[in-house]
């Protein structure tokens, strides 16, 4: 059963980031659904007052009937993000119901994710707890207890498989590095459990050690996953980049986003081989979904990743200082933020911020 | 109704527990009147046993009348010799009618296994609300009674050095509560005895007697008139008591058996009857013996035990005036220690109790004393003899 | 495959071994289906000896535990409490010295209580092996559940106040099975294992705990979205079991979800009950969330023994010899002792000394943003100890 994981994990191979450095690029855009259109619509107005040179290929990802009877991903949506190797999504909503693979995952896998990055970073104007936080958690996205290898082995007695392989961990912990360096990041903690999980986590952990020798210009630490949970709300300036597996990086990752203000914040980015996706994690909130109420911020912010990611720098700075300035002043906020304004209104207040 | 169900016992000889209730039908089933209607096998779930870092929890209903003084004072020894069991109370209002109260006092049982409970009373006379302490005993299959009688030598009577323990059948027979009024003026009143409810009563008498050292079992029944339903009873605890050679076994008729008690008791040893007989021989043997605040009694079950004091009266006319005997609870709350295999703190109780009774001689009115129910305490707290 | 099929065979032994006795067949005999009249289990009158003092086993542990342990032993000495300690060196990082476990376990279960510092575990053991220290200990003894008080401290700045809350935590199976292998070079298989039994017990131990405590509502935290299998099973066990505590408020929550509620609204929660791994994040977080691991304390319990211990467990070795460590997660832990044997009196004497140090404010140690030492601490709790109590 390993080995079928296995023969999925080809050598690691970064995609190419280097090229986009002019020129007109298509980027997929999958506005989602619930409150995903309108907050896509902002973002798109957004970058197309900052003059960011994309051009969005707007597809739907609403589930549809394959040939094997399931319901997955539209072929067209599939064949827009190979074609582009990058793309923005907004919030998805899985129907409940038995036949239906999470689109999340499914997009997840088609593409290869393997590592899911989130900056978590305090913003001015918005007043949580915490004042300092600048964190970014990068989480193995592939294997580890997501395997989905699962049996009841005998009535009553249930076994999952945690999945840790040599490839996968070195693939995660040589981007984590590279991101660091790429960011100006100073330091890399690897998060783990080997002292319990000695063998799966300390492969984990091995292969983190492996790349760092290879990064000395970047500081590495490793650290059990209790003591960051601990040490994280106390003093969250102790943390820099994490690197971790796919469970206690999920953990992590909401947790660092409740610290600055909530998922509505929290950019997201997920890497893979054959492309990048960039979203929102929010959800749907198919309650406030057309009255114009919902914050796009999260999008926004993940959007300014993406630029970051084609090293379009100058566009992803003007937007991101426009967006926290709006939030600084505090006069133009959603109603989430504690504000009274649209969400119309707080798109064209940020693009009256862009110069 | 009658016929259904006794066609449906015929038909399920090897049923092993059956239920009977003539509780006119409220407008939904509970789990209750599905089994009190339903007289089918009771698929008991395991549920984890309630006892964590060496202490249990133990349910307590107070009931009605003397008993939540009672508890009070169990509680009040329970902490001064530090037992290691923690109480949930779960209070039953007897006024209300519904069964809410009563299900959630069982539910409690269930999950923590063991209870402590004085008589809970029931005021209301609708005919769909049954009696909470019969309610209790059937839906937590306690099909087992056991009262250990034992003369206190310190308190005057005639008889002495009595020493009887009292098995009775605690689910069905004349409890059955399957009462009807056929025709105008005709009511029949079913009692109910089932093979298998007969074999587990005198399976566990036999078993009983042979652990505790006990001589001897005597049935007690009616099987001379009801020749099916009582000769039901004795035939089954006949043919056990063959596989208990070293026990002896005789039978007795029920009212020679109430006579024969008063006049000679020391003829018995373990006495095994039926529902209705054990609640007379009961407490015919509370009277020789000093009344009803001194005896406790035990209700068990495959998988629950329930201790209360020995006689089912809630003592409604001197609760809240300190004279009420609070040794009955203070037994119950012994045997529920030892049940537990908290010897250690129970014997501490006994040699307590013993001597407050016996050689101090502090008892309440109801047994020739004078003392208070706080006197008599006060009197075991310090018998008890801790020093912190 | 025969590796798999072996190890997961381990784990349903030890699964079934603690479990089985653990059911309400109290009365019965299950052979012949017959009540056992006077039937015994065990007491508790092993832990009192004759002149009423009572034996408790002690283990110091690793790091920084010797001397918040001896500052417990400070404190009872000046209090004089009648409580004996028969100490053992245990540890795994120094295995030459190391008392062995069976003695260990022997001297718990005759005593059936015991403190005990911290136990490093290192990430990879001499001799090879899968299970550490503390798992063994916790798999000889069954302790299998773990109960985390977490109490903001009255007088102590952290971001979040009033934070009340108590997780309960399976700590024997799951992801701590210690069932792992490298099937193919480069590729590690650990295995998570879920049992019914045990989750249910689990379950019922943080309901039972709920309802001794007065509490309102339970929270399941799980991550069946994602594990449909284990943690669904872990969470079918706690909704069953719901259903017998009528009167208790039950909730579910996805871990991730869980921590983020923690950090930016934690007086939401009342009682959480997890399975292993889940439950090692949250007691860790909402530790930190009240001023870190020296303020909180713990207990494993089995069905027999109670072994107290840190909260958050944490050897701080960065602070061994320095006399810097907060002794008052310790000393916590020792009152919840004291109580647990009934010594209510006495139990209530340390809390209170400790509440008025921290209300007086003067003397605090350095992770609390003092300068004391772990002595000056000692002393102060030891001062404000008011034996009229």
């Amino acid at each position: 059963m390993a080995a079928r994981l296995i023969r999925k994990i080809t050598p690691a191979a970064r995609s190419g980031t280097a090229q986009y450095s002019s020129g007109v690029r298509r980027v997929t855009l999958i506005p989602g659904h619930g409150i995903g259109p309108e907050i896509t619509v902002a973002v798109q107005k957004i970058f197309e007052a900052a003059k960011v040179p994309i051009e969005w290929d707007e597809v739907d990802v609403t589930a549809v009937r394959g040939p094997d009877g399931k319901f997955g991903i539209p072929q067209k949506a599939i064949d827009s993000v190979n074609a582009n190797k990058i793309g923005l999504k907004g919030p998805l909503m899985t129907p409940v119901g038995k036949g239906y693979r999470s689109l999340n995952l499914a997009l997840r896998k088609e593409f290869d994710l393997y590592a899911n990055v989130r900056p978590c970073k305090s913003l001015d104007g918005i007043k949580t707890l915490y004042d300092n936080v600048d964190v970014v958690t990068i989480r193995e996205n592939t294997e580890g207890e997501y395997s989905g290898i699962e049996h009841e082995i005998v009535d009553g007695v249930v076994q999952s498989i945690k999945l840790i392989t040599e490839e996968a961990s070195k693939r995660v912990a040589e981007f984590a590095f590279e991101f660091a360096r790429d960011n100006k990041r100073k330091k890399v903690t690897a998060v783990h459990k080997a002292n319990i999980m000695r063998m799966s986590d300390g492969l984990f952990l091995r292969c983190c050690r492996d790349l760092a020798t290879k990064y000395p210009d970047i500081k590495f630490e490793e650290r059990y996953l209790d003591t960051v949970c601990l040490n994280m709300v106390q003093d969250p300036a102790k943390f820099d980049v994490l690197v971790m597996p796919n469970l206690y990086g999920d953990i992590m990752s909401d947790m660092c986003s409740g610290l600055v203000g909530g998922l509505g914040l929290t950019p997201s980015g997920n890497i893979g081989k054959n492309g990048a996706l960039f979203e929102s994690v929010h959800g749907t909130a198919p309650a406030i979904a057309g009255q114009d109420k919902a914050n796009p911020t999260a999008l926004l912010l993940s959007g300014v990743m993406m630029l970051r990611y084609m090293k379009l720098l100058d566009h992803a700075n003007k937007i991101e200082a426009a967006c926290f300035a709006v939030l600084k002043e505090g006069r133009v906020l959603t109603e989430d933020l504690g504000g009274n304004s649209t969400c119309t209104a707080y798109t064209e207040e940020i693009i009256k911020n862009l110069c | 109704m009658a016929v259904r169900l006794f066609s449906k016992l015929k038909a399920l000889p090897s049923v092993p527990a059956t239920y009977a209730s003539a509780a006119a039908a409220p407008a939904t089933l509970s789990d209750f009147d599905l089994q009190h209607k339903t007289p089918v096998i009771r698929k008991q779930k395991l549920i984890p046993v309630a006892q964590y870092g060496g202490r249990h929890a133990v349910s307590m209903l107070p009931g009605g009348g003397i008993g939540p003084e009672c508890m009070g004072y169990v509680r009040d020894i329970f902490k001064y010799i530090g037992a290691p069991v923690d109480f949930e109370v779960v209070d039953i209002d007897p006024t209300i009618d519904n069964d809410d109260d009563v299900q959630y006092a069982i539910t409690t049982i269930k999950r923590n296994g063991v209870g402590l409970k004085g008589n809970i009373e029931t005021k209301s006379e609708a005919a769909y609300v049954t009696s909470r302490n019969v309610a209790l005993r059937n839906e937590l299959d306690m099909y087992a009674y056991v009262m250990n009688c034992k003369s206190f030598p310190g308190v005057q009577t005639r008889h002495k050095d009595i020493d009887v323990v009292i098995i009775r059948q605690n689910t069905e027979g004349e409890y059955a509560m399957l009462e009807h009024e056929s025709v105008h003026g005709v009511i029949e009143s079913m009692k109910v005895v089932t093979a298998s409810n007969s074999e587990r009563v005198a399976r566990f008498a036999f078993e009983f007697a042979r652990r505790n050292g006990r001589k001897k079992v005597t049935t007690v029944h009616k099987a001379n008139i009801m020749k099916i339903s009582d000769g039901l009873f004795l035939e089954t605890s006949r043919r056990l008591a063959k596989e208990y050679p070293e026990i002896e076994h005789n039978d007795m008729i029920i009212d020679n058996c109430c006579m024969q008690l008063v006049a000679k008791p020391h003829q018995f040893d373990v006495m095994l009857m039926t529902n209705l007989y054990g609640s007379i021989v009961s407490n015919v043997v509370c009277g020789l013996i000093g009344g009803a605040g001194l005896l406790s009694g035990r209700n068990y079950g495959d998988h629950y035990a329930v201790f209360e004091p020995g006689t089912r009266n809630t003592g409604t006319a001197i609760a809240g005036k300190n004279i009420a005997n609070p040794i009955a609870m203070i037994n119950a709350s012994i045997d529920m220690l030892e049940h537990l295999g908290h010897h250690f703190h129970a014997d501490m109780i006994r040699r307590a109790v013993d001597k407050t009774v016996n050689v101090d001689r502090i008892v309440t009115p109801d047994v020739g004393g004078t003392a208070s129910s706080t006197d008599v305490v006060q009197s075991i707290m310090g018998n008890i003899g801790l020093d912190h | 495959m025969s590796l798999i099929s072996r190890n997961v065979f381990r784990a349903l032994v030890q699964g079934s071994q603690h479990v089985g006795k653990g059911v309400h067949t109290s009365a019965v005999n299950p052979e012949k289906n017959v009540c056992l009249a006077p039937h015994s289990i065990s007491t508790l009158q092993s832990q009192v000896s004759k002149e009423g003092r009572i034996k408790c086993t002690l283990i110091p542990g690793d790091g920084v535990g010797p001397e918040l342990v001896y500052a417990v032993q400070e404190v009872f000495k000046a209090a004089s409490i009648p409580v004996d300690f028969e100490s053992f060196f245990f540890s795994e990082v120094n295995p030459t010295l190391s008392a062995p476990l069976e003695d260990v376990v022997n001297s718990i279960s005759r005593n059936k209580i015991c403190i005990k510092g911290i136990l490093a575990t290192p990430d990879f053991s001499h001799t090879g092996e899968l299970q550490t220290l503390n798992m063994k200990l916790r798999n000889a003894l069954d302790l299998y559940a773990n109960v985390v008080h977490v109490k903001s401290l009255p007088n102590v700045k952290s971001r979040h106040n009033n934070v009340d809350c108590i997780i309960i935590r399976e700590q024997t199976e799951g992801e701590y099975s210690a069932l792992e292998h490298e099937s193919v070079p480069g590729v590690v298989e650990c295995l998570k294992i879920i049992t019914a039994q045990k989750s249910e017990r689990i379950a019922k131990f943080a309901f039972d705990y709920a309802v001794k405590m007065g509490r309102k509502k339970v929270t399941a935290v799980h991550k069946a979205n994602i594990m449909k299998l284990g943690d669904g099973l872990f969470l079918r066990s706690c909704e069953g079991m719901a259903k017998l505590y009528p009167r208790i408020q039950f909730e579910k929550m996805i871990v991730d979800n869980c921590t983020m509620q923690m950090v930016a609204n934690p007086n939401q929660f009342d009682v959480m009950v997890t399975p292993n791994l889940y439950g090692n994040i949250v007691d860790n977080l909402a530790s930190g969330l009240v001023g870190g691991a020296g303020v909180v304390a713990g207990a494993s319990y089995s069905a027999e023994c109670a072994v107290f211990e840190q909260g958050a467990r944490h050897i701080f070795s960065g602070a061994v010899g320095k006399n810097i460590a907060n002794p008052t997660a310790m000393l916590l832990c020792s009152a919840n002792l004291l109580s647990h044997v009934n010594l209510h009196a006495y139990s209530k004497m340390i809390k209170n000394a400790i509440n008025k140090v921290f209300q007086d404010g003067k003397i605090r140690t350095k992770d609390l943003g003092g300068q004391c030492t772990t002595k000056d601490f000692t002393n102060a709790v030891i001062h404000f100890l008011d034996h009229e109590v």
